[in-house]
């Protein structure tokens, strides 16, 4: 419940959303990446249906989500 | 109590270091620190007010070169007399272990400058016996160490002890074994490829891929190469450059207001909009070397006269690597992030900006 009063009170921008992949860019304050991130992590539910986020990659640069080595795909 | 509360408060460390130059001027740095940057997954090109691939392009786009993949590939082969002979003390031979994590897992590099990086795990370190050092971002009780070999160096030939040492320790003691990224830059002079010499492993060749698209009615910041910081109501900042680049690449709508429910992002002002905007990405293994070739061939975009103010390019490094610019460590903590952004202006004028995460060290 902490974290739902939290994140009630912490401003966080849906940046980007891709339906197709169910992947999403979000931006928080600084202050605020351990409490976003662990209410993610919490949320197990969302309208009576089960879910969970995985965060794929985190950066205090915009521009260094454009690339993620770890997902990167050889032929 | 207060304490570990004040600790979620406070941001991890990150650096976002700024240099102007200018291309054509004798003592610019801007070949030198790509140079320096080994390893580099991504690369974006994005030129606004232009639409297609530009001819000045079109070369360096289609000679990128090759890179391998070498799969199950012992540590003790690459410190073996004759590759480093055919190799790498000829031209520039870069590897690097792929899909290992640098946070977790054991992993190896060799940068052009004939040095062997391990970064192994304290485990792997005392079964290894070979010297090293902490790694700096391990904390009070080290549990990551760097072990580098310099396989150039004078002492390192095949008949002595330090030589007899590292493969004794490499082969027999603690084989290290991983997935490597290989490529090697080898301007003119005939030799065998690494296709050749690593025939009996399995090894595949690739090409880094290439994609091209033009974004429609794209908002670009006003800049002044000579106003850093920005000027109010004249140009935007490097910073809000760099996030808006990161905006454009990550496909964000810029044209939010502040009172929106779900985004409140904004182009910075002042701004103006550009019919068509040319994005080019390439992704793989990309050397330096071909990088600076791109850089060479950006610049001589400008030649003709053109609408465009400016342009970028920007390179993503290996989030995993051991190394980001020349030998200074480089750790995970929460993204690995190691990139570069060169904002190329019409009179050939540059902006560098280089960002570095909270397991870096300050770039050179």
């Amino acid at each position: 419940r902490l974290c739902v009063q939290v994140g009630a009170a912490l401003p966080v921008d849906v940046l980007a959303y891709e339906e197709k992949s169910l992947c999403a860019v979000l931006r928080v304050i600084s202050g605020g990446l351990v409490k976003l991130w662990s209410a993610l992590t919490l949320q197990g539910f969302y309208q009576n249906r089960r879910c969970a986020f995985r965060v794929l990659q985190t950066s205090p640069f915009l521009l260094a989500l454009a690339g993620n080595s770890r997902e990167l795909v050889l032929d | 109590m207060s304490t570990p509360l004040r600790r979620l408060q406070q941001a991890p460390r990150h650096l976002l270091v700024c240099e102007k130059g200018h291309a054509r001027h004798e003592r610019s740095r801007h070949a030198a620190h790509v140079r320096d940057h080994a390893y580099n997954c991504r690369v974006s090109v994005l030129i606004p007010e232009c639409g297609v691939l530009p001819q000045v392009l079109k070369s360096a786009v289609a000679d990128l070169g090759e890179y391998y993949v070498v799969r199950g590939l012992s540590v003790h082969q690459l410190v073996a007399h004759e590759f480093i002979e055919s190799f790498v003390r000829k031209g520039s031979c870069y590897a690097l272990a792929y899909n290992t994590r640098i946070d977790q897992d054991n992993t190896a590099a060799l940068l052009p400058s004939g040095k062997l990086i391990l970064s192994v795990d304290k485990d792997t370190y005392e079964e290894l016996g070979l010297q090293g050092h902490p790694s700096r971002y391990s904390g009070k009780k080290p549990m990551r160490y760097i072990i580098t070999i310099d396989l150039t160096d004078s002492n390192f030939h095949p008949d002595g002890k330090k030589h007899k040492r590292v493969l004794w320790a490499l082969k027999e003691k603690k084989p290290l074994e991983f997935d490597f990224l290989l490529a090697w830059y080898n301007s003119g002079a005939e030799g065998s490829t690494l296709m050749s010499y690593f025939s009996k492993n399995q090894i595949q060749t690739l090409k880094p891929k290439v994609t091209f698209s033009t974004l429609r009615d794209l908002q670009c910041p006003v800049l002044q190469s000579n106003e850093l910081q920005g000027k109010p109501e004249e140009s935007c900042s490097t910073e809000e450059l760099f996030e808006w680049l990161g905006a454009v690449l990550n496909q964000v709508n810029l044209d939010n207001v502040s009172s929106s429910f779900l985004s409140t992002y904004c182009c910075p002002q002042p701004n103006t909009i550009v019919d068509q905007a040319f994005l080019c990405t390439i992704t793989g293994f990309i050397i330096p070397e071909k990088i600076i070739q791109l850089l060479e061939q950006l610049c001589c975009y400008f030649g003709e006269p053109k609408l465009a103010q400016w342009l970028t390019l920007t390179v993503h490094g290996f989030a995993d690597s051991p190394v980001s610019w020349r030998e200074n460590e480089h750790g995970f903590h929460k993204g690995g992030e190691n990139l570069y952004n060169f904002v190329i202006f019409r009179n050939l004028d540059y902006w560098l900006q280089m960002a570095l995460g909270t397991n870096d060290d300050c770039p050179p």
